[in-house]
């Protein structure tokens, strides 16, 4: 059966229905049905079988199921959310609201499943347009900025993704010839030796810039820290991630083109540069960042950064390393996020502007729960063991020093950088008095945060034999 | 097949014209009416393409264009200008000439790129792939060297048009590429309008150097 149409199909569905009817917890509720039976629709697609636009590929399934379960756990934890914040909108605009949520989930699940790359970018297109609106939705003079930044730099990029995939499909016709084939993932890799070398690396360019501001590299960032910032924490933080994710898989796919085909540039140099750009710049922006989503940004830039820097280095190793470092860092940061929306509810609404480090600090005295859980997601984002991101950049680490030593070093200091800020604001976060505060209670969701944290250190360090045969065997196909 | 070729590059000298003029605009209004050109020119180019690859596709990409770039978004566009009084010069961020050089300066770069990078293609596709490109380097300059939120908006759909330009000219290319272009110029119109008025809600004007107090905050 053809599963994925239907989990591509269901999140519109179910945002059409959340949009006409219901109060804001109606809505939050059917939400999380909604997001609940996506999950398992993203869990049947492994058995299920696809043809044609839509072809799913076992990475693209993966990648979906982690979509599908961090889309389930925000929308739980969404329910919470609203029941506080409830006052701050009118009903309508909760409604837009958990639109929107839907349209993100099935955006980001049609642009991972798509085998047509125009499909690819209609899904980019219509995320971003959603998340635009996600980003305004608060109406506060910030999040206009924020939302305008990401509608421009958004747009920007999505044109010049359009142009490079436009260029690929003309790279393609000495191989392919006019019509469908010359779109699909599928059919461009098994031909990608005949393509035209030159016009495919003008091609790449184009979609390493269209796709890399999606995917937040540097210097294509500025969007991302502000979106992050600025909009309902459960949209416009918990799920941002999923879109980079999809950026990040097309830009690996296409670089496979760039590979197989011996005209063609070596695609290394730049995804190389633009990593480590996305690492240093993420280091050094870390200190003076007083909101925790803002800084929590610039860590999602590090992390796409290190990915690309992964993908760079090349081979089934590496790539195996960057792929592994996706899905733990999704897992991770969504956890994080998780955690961060429920401790800025112990202190008042979790409205954007509540999640200053200052507003934040001393939490073990609000919550101990939350209080462990947010310094055990923070730690595990430093890389250092034992946190699962470990097992992914120790991967990344070891096939940069064989492949290309010189380059491991700037790869180490970035890495070291980051981890140094990032652990220097886990002290007072835990430990400062607050005055006068009494212990409340954590609320259910601290099992869900448990969770991802778990899960996180589960795939790194016990990982399941048919994942990692998933895994390397992707890396195999896309080396 | 000369005339083929010579009406089209014909067609896309003139969108290029039309691109490169928009630099050179201080008011509003003459820069929607340029654009307006530009889009009558481009579904002009879109039926042209069609009646020469014999693309039925084409045509319907031709009519969008006419109908929406043509004729509802300059209509759009005047609609919001008269409604917030920006009759007035608007502001840039560089002088007029330093940009129309900058703009000189992108077009002779996307056409050393694409000329020797396609050497084995058909010509008809060469060609206008490098006005395309041009077009669209055009737009993203536009969008930089000004800070009204109305003229960067016209930069971006300046830019779509040298997308749909180039996709206009691509052999056969499945429909799917033209018709989203549409949809995004549609849904862009859509949530551009929103935000317009949101940002005027919010600070009575539409000169985005105002607009930076994430900046100032220090975040």
């Amino acid at each position: 059966m053809n599963f994925a149409a239907l989990a591509i199909a269901l999140p519109f569905v179910a945002a059409a229905l959340l949009g006409l009817v219901g109060t804001p917890r109606q809505g939050a509720i059917g939400n999380a049905v909604a997001s609940l039976a996506l999950f398992g629709l993203t869990l049947a697609v492994f058995w299920g079988h696809s043809e044609g636009l839509v072809a799913v590929d076992p990475l693209a399934a993966l990648f979906g199921t982690v979509t599908g379960f961090v889309g389930l756990t925000a929308a739980l934890v969404n329910i919470g959310y609203v029941s506080v914040d409830a006052a701050r909108m009118p009903a309508r605009r909760w409604r837009l609201y958990h639109t929107l949520f839907q349209i993100v989930l099935g955006a980001s699940l049609l642009g991972l499943y798509a085998d047509n790359i125009g499909v690819l970018w209609a899904a980019m297109e219509g995320g971003t347009i959603a998340m635009t609106f996600g980003v305004s939705l608060y109406r506060t003079p910030t999040g206009l900025e924020a939302a305008w930044k990401y509608f421009i730099l958004g747009g920007v990029g999505i044109g010049l993704a359009l142009f490079g995939t436009m260029l690929v499909y003309l790279a393609a016709q000495p191989a392919l010839g006019p019509g469908f084939a010359a779109m699909s993932f599928r059919a461009l890799s098994v031909h990608a030796a005949h393509m035209d070398g030159k016009l495919l690396t003008l091609a790449f360019v184009f979609i390493l810039f269209g796709y890399g501001t999606k995917a937040a590299l540097v210097p294509l960032h500025g969007w991302l820290p502000d979106a992050y910032a600025e909009g309902p924490a459960p949209l416009t933080t918990a799920l941002s991630g999923l879109l980079i994710n999809v950026a990040l898989l097309a830009i690996l796919r296409f670089r496979h083109l760039l590979v197989a085909n011996p005209d063609a540039m070596r695609p290394g140099p730049f995804l190389l540069s633009l990593g480590l750009a996305s690492l240093f710049l993420a280091a050094f922006s870390f200190s003076r960042r007083r909101d925790a989503r803002r800084f929590f940004g610039f860590s999602s830039i590090e992390q796409s950064g290190i990915s690309a820097f992964a993908f760079g280095i090349g081979g089934p190793a590496a790539i195996f390393g960057g792929l592994l470092h996706m899905v733990l860092h999704t897992l991770l940061k969504s956890g994080l996020f998780l955690a961060l929306i429920r401790a800025a509810s112990l202190r008042g609404p979790a409205a954007p502007g509540n999640y200053g480090f200052s507003h934040l600090r001393g939490l073990l005295q609000a919550n101990r729960k939350i209080g462990w859980l947010l310094a055990g997601c923070i730690f595990a984002l430093t890389g250092l063991p034992p946190s699962g991101l470990f097992a992914s950049e120790f991967i990344i680490i070891s096939q940069t020093i064989q492949k290309n030593p010189y380059m491991s070093l700037p790869l180490g200091l970035g890495l070291l950088l980051c981890a140094v800020a990032i652990l220097r604001n886990v002290g007072p976060l835990l430990f400062a008095t607050a005055p006068h505060e009494k212990p409340k209670p954590a609320g259910r969701s601290v099992w869900l945060i448990a969770a991802h944290l778990a899960l996180v250190f589960l795939v790194a360090f016990a990982m399941p034999l048919p994942l990692v045969h998933l895994l390397s065997h992707a890396a195999e196909a896309l080396q | 097949m000369s005339l083929t070729f010579s009406l089209a590059h014909l067609l896309g000298g003139i969108i290029l014209l039309c691109a490169f003029l928009q630099l050179s605009q201080r008011r509003l209004a003459a820069m929607i009416t340029l654009y307006q050109a530009e889009a009558l020119v481009l579904s002009a180019a879109a039926f042209w393409q069609g009646f020469a690859q014999h693309e039925i596709n084409l045509y319907l990409t031709g009519i969008i264009t006419f109908a929406l770039k043509a004729v509802l978004l300059p209509w759009g566009l005047r609609e919001i200008v008269l409604r917030f009084n920006m009759v007035r010069a608007v502001e840039t961020a560089l002088p007029m000439a330093v940009s129309m050089i900058l703009g000189l300066a992108l077009i002779g770069i996307a056409v050393l790129v694409v000329l020797p990078t396609t050497m084995s293609s058909i010509s008809l596709t060469r060609e206008d792939l490098a006005i395309a490109l041009s077009v669209v380097l055009l737009g993203l300059l536009l969008m930089i060297v000004r800070r009204n939120a109305l003229a960067q908006i016209i930069g971006f759909l300046s830019m779509e048009n040298g997308l749909v330009l180039a996709a206009i000219g691509m052999p056969g290319m499945p429909f799917v590429a033209e018709f989203s272009v549409a949809l995004l110029v549609l849904l862009a119109f859509l949530v551009v309008g929103v935000f317009l008025l949101r940002i005027r809600e919010h600070f009575d004007t539409l000169d985005l150097s105002g607009l930076e107090k994430i900046e100032r905050r220090g975040r």
